[in-house]
């Protein structure tokens, strides 16, 4: 059964964090989710995309700080992520 | 238009007030012609006349449904374009802005202008978040679930009253024009009458 990108984006969150740049690993993500690691993948490349997740060469992988703020948002529809309306030194 | 053509041209699926349905209630005064629509109560939602309001329970016609689409994309002017983006990311997000450009086949920018718009409509809220390498990110969200209720409700009856009141006079100029035409045919005069007004 697919699951939200946003579920995966919670997990991550629990297994790492952006501060102290803890990481997981897509195995550990996968076997907590209990879905394929190429889905737990796929959806880690969705949220690096929207800065929300990153990811190492050694397939170590974390929230953002961004990712955190986006929990802390509490909304839970219609998220899209615009890095066009990034504002740099505010 | 003769009783044929009018048979013709009744939509397939049309629908007609159901006074037993729960969903919604049509009240008018005993004493004028206010009618009014009311979601949601059992009782009747105000007097009128001194009188409480009574149940419309003689309705006959039948209407074409609403499509919600086309109720947000009438009501509220809302772009399709913009439609379709808070459709295509229903349940499916985070969702990059590429991401959703790429699955509408859209330009990025026109993605962003769009979110824009839904956000100077009400629809959206957009929310900064900090970047680990400094800066910010748009971020563009749902509303508060109960007050994107109210603005809708409140903003689809403006626009019904809207219509309510391009109906009405309407048929107060076709009234007028019978009353001073008694002998001339209507329906080719009519409507031209009613846009030069």
């Amino acid at each position: 059964m697919p699951i939200p990108r946003r579920a995966v984006l919670e997990q991550l969150a629990a297994e790492s964090d952006a501060t102290a740049r803890e990481t997981t690993t897509v195995v550990t993500l996968a076997a907590t989710l209990e879905i394929d690691e190429r889905a737990v993948e796929a959806h880690l490349q969705g949220l690096a995309a929207c800065e929300l997740a990153r990811i190492d060469a050694d397939g170590n992988t974390r929230v953002t700080i961004t990712g955190e703020e986006l929990l802390e948002l509490g909304t839970d529809e219609v998220v899209i992520v615009d890095a066009l309306g990034q504002v740099s030194g505010r | 238009m003769s009783e044929k053509e009018t048979e013709q041209s009744a939509p397939d699926d049309a629908v007609q007030y159901d006074p037993d349905s729960s969903r919604y209630d049509l009240y008018e005064c005993p004493e004028c012609d206010n009618v009014v629509l009311a979601l949601g109560r059992d009782e009747p939602p105000m007097s009128c006349h001194d009188r409480p309001m009574e149940r419309v329970t003689d309705v006959e016609m039948q209407v074409k449904p609403p499509d919600v689409k086309q109720v947000l994309l009438q009501a509220f002017g809302l772009p399709k374009a913009g439609l379709d983006i808070c459709l295509c990311v229903i349940g499916e997000g985070p969702l990059s802005a590429s991401e959703v450009a790429k699955e509408l086949g859209y330009d990025r920018s026109t993605v962003t202008r769009y979110l824009n718009t839904l956000v100077e409509l009400g629809l959206l809220r957009r929310s900064e978040l900090n970047r680990e390498q400094g800066g910010v990110v748009n971020v563009y969200h749902s509303v508060d679930l109960e007050r994107m209720r109210r603005e809708t409700l409140i903003g689809f009856y403006v626009w019904a009253g809207e219509a309510a009141a391009l109906i009405e006079d309407a048929n107060l100029t076709k009234q007028d024009y019978l009353e001073e035409n008694p002998d001339r045919e209507l329906p080719s005069v009519f409507w031209e009458e009613f846009e030069d007004d």
